[in-house]
């Protein structure tokens, strides 16, 4: 599972909550952030992450897939004798030069996820946004292009068909704001051209208003907007009229959204402010859980 | 730090901060503000995911500058521009002026690397945005470029790549690459000592036909590396200008002003100019009682709604009331943090957060005036 959505709008919340929910259902998990200096999924964990995966509760591991250690995993891979891995890592031009060929980074953190799905029975990537999310995974057509045969070619083609099999599938996360929809449907529409994915992606409309206002109170709100009010008055009815307005965006982006994808959007609610991340997380993960029949009892997040 | 006659000093506005702050938005929002001081500016975007035309409400911006019309405006205003960089279009720009020799020339544009190094590969785009900046401000077309990037972790590749790409051009690195192939008395190619050792691993793992790709690409792009590093040097110049500077951008939430606090620490580690910090999307909201019968009862009354309906909808805006404040509150908290940072240098401008969704003219002309007359309102 591979989550990516516009910057901002909740990918590492949802990939975190994912993986408990995925976790509870007994499924072992692992939860990857790309390459991140400064781990997000750490504070919500409270944990160090990094390259191997450590497991922070039951069924639930996480990882940093940074490009240094899936190099070393890759050569590992492909070179007959291990001990020469270190050697050639220690030659500083080979260092250079792995450090700019074209697509290599890309191509071992990606070589580094199919060998996760390899070990787990559920692997969540947190990816980078929509557009970033699309150079990393159209690497892999690239490098088609550019290698005809050989040992990376092979490995190019086993990702890709990993990556178009029934089990695997991007998420991506939207808001209830026209900008971001766009992009949602722009990237979707690129991934399937570029033949990137083979499933049906899942969307999630993340901060969803649904509405609860009836078309009266709805008229008596609008009416009162346009009296002249004092400052405090005003207060009152801009919070109501703010309310009601993400009502409308919150249909207006799901009917937009279920229009474009198959799977029609599964909506989760605005969480209450000034909350912890991690107990967003939590929110969201008991809200993702109610669809699948995971208690909150069953995530026991506190 | 007063934020209008610090624009007035810039010619370059360096716009960072992590993904759905309005970051594209205030970047335009910058740029009309030149625009509309007299200045003829221009926006630049290198975010591949193309936003800047939906802010402008334009369709599409290509990769030249395209002029935006400020319709009705004073006689005072000058010009706003903006474009969207094509990082392949801007590689072969490159290659044809720093490539004398036709032939070698012809034969770099055609290699499947090239095309590959300009069109697919991670951080090309970014090194391509510094190559087009770099030429947008020597043109001296302008009189104010206002440069919006991409996210968190492309941001800061866009600061480094083109030191990335001038150590992947270094003549040593080239000539340890092409050694192998140099032709020995035969006419065969040799290789000899630990050069050939590693040269036979990278083979086995890349396979040979792309090595010997690779080392014509690199022997064709030997004589330009000249002209890369010069223009490398042009631009680190041009960021470490006293007219440079960079704003970071942010919304009020724990991960975004995290980004931006990271942000003001590297600019000073790397002395480059902090502009300062703008704080999108602000709620805002004063008032104490949630009481709303207090306020509006009798103008509910007023109305020829159903007493059941008055009821309900006062409920309703006394709810909506208590969760604004809550939310504006926690908001206000994070500015404090962010205000206080000791990398937090400059100006530090807050944005309310509009009613309606900005995507047209009208709305960053709003935008516009939160950054810079409400600051000046306030400052008297």
């Amino acid at each position: 599972m591979m989550v990516t959505g516009k910057g901002g709008t909740g990918k590492t919340t949802f990939s975190a909550a994912m993986g408990l929910v995925s976790a509870a259902t007994g499924l072992n998990t692992v939860v990857c952030e790309i390459d991140t200096q400064r781990s997000a999924l750490a504070p919500i964990f409270d944990c160090k992450v990094e390259y191997q995966p450590l497991v922070v509760r039951e069924k639930l591991a996480l990882c940093n897939l940074t490009w240094r250690e899936a190099f070393t995993t890759y050569l590992e891979r492909s070179l007959p004798v291990t001990g020469l891995v270190r050697r050639i890592l220690e030659n500083e031009v080979v260092n250079r030069f792995l450090d700019f060929t074209p697509g290599s980074r890309e191509l071992v953190i990606l070589s580094r996820i199919a060998q996760l799905c390899e070990s787990y029975d559920r692997v969540i990537v947190d990816m980078p946004a929509s557009g970033h999310m699309l150079s990393l995974l159209g690497v892999t057509r690239s490098l088609q292009q550019l290698f005809r045969a050989g040992p990376v070619r092979k490995r190019v083609d086993e990702i890709l068909s990993l990556l178009l099999a029934e089990t695997s599938s991007v998420a991506f996360v939207a808001l209830p704001e026209e900008m971001v929809v766009n992009e949602t449907l722009e990237t979707m529409e690129q991934l399937q051209n570029r033949e990137l994915a083979g499933c049906s992606p899942f969307v999630f409309l993340n901060r969803a208003t649904l509405p609860s206002l009836t078309t009266d109170e709805a008229r008596l709100m609008e009416w009162l907007g346009s009296q002249s009010l004092g400052p405090d008055a005003g207060e009152f009815v801009r919070a109501g009229l703010w309310e009601k307005q993400l009502e409308e965006d919150t249909i207006e982006s799901l009917a937009r959204l279920n229009e474009a994808f198959e799977r029609g959007a599964i909506s989760v609610g605005t969480i209450s402010s000034g909350q912890s991340h991690r107990n967003v997380v939590g929110e969201v993960a008991a809200a993702l859980g109610r669809k699948v029949g995971v208690t909150k009892r069953d995530l026991a997040w506190t | 730090m007063d934020i209008n006659p610090w624009l007035a000093q810039q010619q370059l506005v360096v716009c960072v901060g992590s993904g759905g702050v309005g970051k594209t938005t205030t970047a335009a929002a910058i740029a009309l503000q030149g625009a509309m001081s007299g200045r003829k500016t221009i926006v630049l975007t290198i975010d591949p995911a193309r936003r800047l035309a939906n802010s402008l409400g334009l369709s599409s911006i290509g990769n030249e500058a395209h002029k935006i019309s400020l319709e009705g405006d004073s006689e005072s205003a000058g010009e706003l521009w903006a474009m969207m960089l094509d990082a392949r279009h801007t590689w072969d720009a490159l290659i044809d002026r720093l490539a004398k020799d036709p032939e070698i020339k012809q034969r770099i544009l055609s290699n499947r690397i090239y095309r590959y190094v300009a069109t697919s590969l991670a951080g090309s785009q970014e090194y391509m945005a510094t190559e087009r900046l770099h030429d947008i401000a020597r043109s001296g077309l302008y009189d104010l470029i206002v440069l919006d990037t991409p996210p968190l972790k492309n941001a800061l590749d866009f600061l480094e790549s083109p030191g990335r790409l001038i150590h992947f051009f270094d003549e040593r690195i080239l000539k340890w690459f092409l050694s192998p192939y140099r032709r020995g008395r035969w006419g065969r190619r040799l290789m000899f000592g630990p050069t050939a050792i590693v040269w036979r691993l990278l083979g086995s793992i890349f396979g040979r036909e792309f090595l010997e790709d690779l080392a014509q690409f690199f022997q064709d792009f030997t004589g330009l590396y000249k002209g890369f590093v010069q223009r490398h040097d042009a631009v680190v110049a041009l960021f470490q200008d006293p007219g440079t500077a960079f704003v970071t951008v942010c919304a009020p939430n724990e991960t975004s002003l995290e980004v931006a606090r990271f942000f003001e620490t590297e600019f000073q580690r790397r002395e480059l100019g902090q502009g300062g910090v703008i704080i999108n999307q602000l709620h805002q909201c004063e008032g104490e009682s949630h009481d709303a019968r207090a306020f509006l009862g009798e103008l509910v009354e007023e109305s020829s709604a159903t007493p059941s309906l008055q009821a309900s909808v006062l409920a309703r805006l006394g709810m909506a009331h208590r969760r604004m404040r809550q939310r504006a509150l926690a908001e206000r908290r994070l500015c404090e943090q962010i205000k206080n940072t000791p990398a937090g240098r400059g100006f530090f401008q807050i944005v309310a957060r509009s009613d309606q969704q900005v995507h047209d003219l009208k709305g960053l002309a709003w935008v516009a005036n939160e950054i810079f007359e409400k600051s000046a309102q306030n400052r008297g």
